[in-house]
C-alpha cells in the first residue's frame, strides 16, 4: 500500500501566545512539535504498512522549521516525504492549503489511502482533510477511532458520534480517513530510526512547482485575547493557604461539601 | 430574495439542539446581509422539517431514502441541489462530528469559502464578521468570506436554541441523488457497561497535567473517594488508558452537572468544557495561569496541583 500522512507541525500549546501586530504570535516563546492527530495518523499509517507492505510518505506545508518534525515521522518509520515550504502558500486558507496538499499528492501518484489527523491543535478547523477528498475525488470518513481492512482496499470503519457512540460504516479505497486521537499508541523514535531519519528522502517544494495558487477564499482579519464573560475568583498564597481557602469557600459560601 | 441556510442535524428521529441554535444565529444575521432566514432538512420523511419550521420562516424538505441517515455524499448532494435551485448564499452547519465531516465538502461543492467552528457571527457593513477560537481557546481569531457563497460552521452551545412560534412553510425539494459511497451498517455504543458518573454529586475530573495513570490514582482518585464522589477524566486521560472510557467526561463521553466539579490539571478545551460547565460549582487547578478553564470556574487556583491537592485533601 502507498500511503500518505498529511502532517502539520503546530506550536505546544501550552506554550504563552503573545500576540504581535494583532495578526500573529510571536514565536520565540513557542516551542513545536508534530500535531497530536497527526501523530496517530502516523502511527495507524505504519501499522497497515507493517500489515500490508508498501510504504508511508509524508506530505507537510509548514515554514522550513517544519523539516525537524518531519523528520520525527520519518524516525518512526516513515520512508520519504515532501515539504512545501512556501510563505504564500503558508498564508492561504484551509482551502489554499488542501489543494497544495491535493497536488503534492496527485505528484506522488498511485496513492491507496490518505490520512490526516481531524483537526489541527492550533486552529482547530477540521476541514482540510475533507476538502482533499473532494479535491482528489475520493470517499472520506472523519474521526475514525478504528481501522479494518483485509486487503487494503475495502474498509470497515469506526467514526466516532457523541456521547460514546461509533458508526460503522464501510468504503472502498483509495480515500481519505481523518484520525481520532486514542486510536492507538503512536511509536517513540529509536535511536537507529533516528539516524535512518536523517538519510531519508524530503523533497522541497513550492507553491509554483505543484502548480497551485494562493488565493484564499477567506480573508483573516485579526487575532486578539478573547475576554471572558466571568472569570474565576482565584485563591492565592502557598499550598497550605490556599487549601484552607478552598475549604472554606466550598463548605460557607458555595456549601457544597 | 436569496437565502441563508440552516442544515439540520437529527439522530434516531430527533433534531440535535445545535439545530435550533443555528436557526437563531441565521434569524439574527440574515438581515443585515439582505438575506432570509431559511432550514433544510434532509430525511425519510417531512415530520422534522414541519418540526423545524416552529423555528424559522422557511424550510426545504428533502424527504428520500437516501438520506435516512446521515453520509457526506448524500448530504453534500442534497444541499448542493437546495442551494442551486432555492437561490441560497450561505449555509450554516453545526459543528459536530457531522458537521466536521460534511462542512469541508459543503464547501468544496457549492464553491464556497469556508470558516469553521466558529463561536460568534456579527454583520459589519453588510458583512459577516466570523470569530473562533484559536490555540485551545487562548486567542481568538475574526475572519470574513471573499466568495459569493459561504458555509460556516458554530461550536455547540454558542448560541441558545431559537424560540418557537415561527409557524413557516414547508416546501418539498426532490434531489436525484447520485453515487453514495461510504454505506453505513450500525451505531454502536462503545462506552456501554462501566460506571454512570452522571448521577455523583461530587465529581473530580482529572487532566493531561495529571502526568501519568500513577499520580492520577494517588491524586485524583484518593481525593474523589475522600470526598465521596466519582472520579473522571478528559479526553487525553482516557486516550492514555489512565482510567475507563465510561468516566470521559466532554462532547465524546458523558455529560455531567453535578454541586461540585474540581477540574485539576485540565486545560478548559471546548470538547471537556461541553460535558461539565453545567456544574453548580467548578473548582480549577492548573499551573498555566492563562489556561481556559478559569473562564468558567467559580474558583481557580494558579499552581502545581501536586502541592495543592494533597494539602486541600489533608483538611477534608
Amino acid at each position: 500500500m502507498k500511503i500518505v500522512v498529511c502532517l502539520k507541525q503546530v506550536p505546544d500549546m501550552e506554550s504563552k501566545f503573545k500576540i504581535v501586530d494583532d495578526k500573529k504570535v510571536d514565536e520565540a516563546q513557542i516551542a513545536f512539535k508534530i500535531n497530536d492527530f497527526d501523530n496517530y495518523a502516523v502511527e495507524a499509517a505504519l501499522q497497515l504498512k507493517e500489515k500490508h507492505g508498501g510504504e508511508v510518505v509524508i506530505v507537510s506545508v509548514g515554514p522550513n522549521r517544519a523539516a525537524k518534525d518531519i523528520r520525527q515521522a520519518f524516525a518512526m518509520g516513515a520512508d520519504w516525504g515532501i515539504h512545501v515550504a512556501d510563505d504564500a502558500i503558508l498564508a492561504g486558507d484551509s482551502f489554499v492549503i488542501a489543494n497544495t496538499l491535493a497536488k503534492a499528492v496527485e505528484s506522488i501518484g498511485g496513492v491507496d489511502l490518505i490520512m490526516t489527523g481531524v483537526q489541527s491543535e492550533d486552529l482547530q478547523a477540521g476541514v482540510t482533510g475533507v476538502m482533499v477528498a473532494d479535491l482528489l475525488n475520493m470517499p472520506h470518513c472523519t474521526n475514525v477511532v478504528k481501522i479494518e481492512t483485509a486487503d487494503g482496499k475495502a474498509y470497515t470503519l469506526n467514526r466516532e458520534l457523541e456521547g460514546g457512540l461509533n458508526e460503522v460504516l464501510e468504503l472502498t479505497g483509495p480515500a481519505v480517513l481523518s484520525i481520532q486521537s486514542g486510536i492507538n499508541e503512536p511509536r517513540y523514535p529509536t535511536l537507529p530510526g533516528i539516524m535512518k531519519a536523517k538519510k531519508k528522502q524530503l523533497d522541497v517544494k513550492t507553491g509554483a512547482d505543484l502548480g497551485v495558487s494562493a488565493d484564499s477564499r477567506v480573508d483573516f482579519i485579526k487575532m486578539f485575547i478573547p475576554v471572558a464573560d466571568s472569570m474565576a475568583e482565584i485563591l492565592e498564597g502557598a499550598p497550605e493557604e490556599v487549601a484552607d481557602k478552598l475549604v472554606d469557600k466550598l463548605k460557607n459560601v458555595a456549601k457544597v461539601i | 430574495m436569496a437565502k441563508l441556510l440552516v442544515i439540520a442535524e437529527h439522530r434516531d428521529g430527533k433534531l440535535s439542539e445545535g439545530t435550533l441554535e443555528l436557526c437563531r444565529i441565521a434569524k439574527e444575521v440574515a438581515p443585515g446581509l439582505g438575506l432570509e432566514p431559511a432550514a433544510a432538512v434532509f430525511a425519510k420523511d417531512d415530520a422534522l422539517a414541519k418540526e423545524v419550521a416552529n423555528y424559522i420562516p422557511e424550510v426545504f424538505s428533502v424527504a428520500d431514502g437516501a438520506v435516512e441517515l446521515y453520509t457526506a455524499d448524500g448530504y453534500s448532494q442534497a444541499i448542493k441541489a437546495v442551494v442551486e435551485s432555492q437561490d441560497v448564499k450561505g449555509v450554516l452547519l453545526a459543528h459536530t462530528y457531522d458537521g466536521v465531516d460534511l462542512a469541508g465538502k459543503v464547501a468544496m461543492a457549492i464553491d464556497a469559502g469556508i470558516v469553521s467552528n466558529c463561536n460568534k457571527a456579527e454583520v459589519d457593513g453588510g458583512k459577516l464578521v466570523l470569530t473562533r477560537n484559536i490555540y485551545n481557546g487562548k486567542l481568538q481569531e475574526t475572519k470574513s468570506i471573499k466568495t459569493d457563497k459561504f458555509v460556516v460552521s458554530f461550536e455547540k452551545g454558542a448560541y441558545d436554541p431559537a424560540e418557537s412560534g415561527a409557524g413557516g412553510a414547508v416546501t418539498a425539494v426532490s434531489v436525484s441523488f447520485g453515487d453514495i459511497r461510504t454505506k453505513v451498517k450500525e451505531v454502536i455504543e462503545t462506552s456501554a457497561g462501566g460506571v454512570d458518573i452522571t448521577n455523583a454529586r461530587v465529581i473530580v475530573g482529572g487532566g493531561r497535567g495529571l502526568k501519568d495513570g500513577d499520580k492520577f490514582k494517588e491524586v485524583v482518585i484518593s481525593l474523589a473517594q475522600k470526598l465521596g464522589g466519582e472520579y473522571a477524566g478528559s479526553r487525553p486521560v482516557i486516550d492514555s488508558g489512565w482510567i475507563e472510557a465510561s468516566r470521559q467526561v466532554g462532547q465524546s463521553g458523558k455529560t455531567v452537572a453535578p454541586d461540585l466539579y474540581l477540574a485539576l490539571g485540565v486545560s478548559g478545551a471546548v470538547q471537556h468544557v461541553a460535558g461539565m460547565k453545567g456544574s453548580k460549582c467548578i473548582v480549577a487547578v492548573n499551573k498555566d495561569p492563562e489556561a481556559p478553564i478559569f473562564n468558567i470556574a467559580t474558583y481557580g487556583i494558579v499552581g502545581d496541583l501536586f502541592e495543592v491537592i494533597p494539602a486541600f485533601s489533608a483538611k477534608l
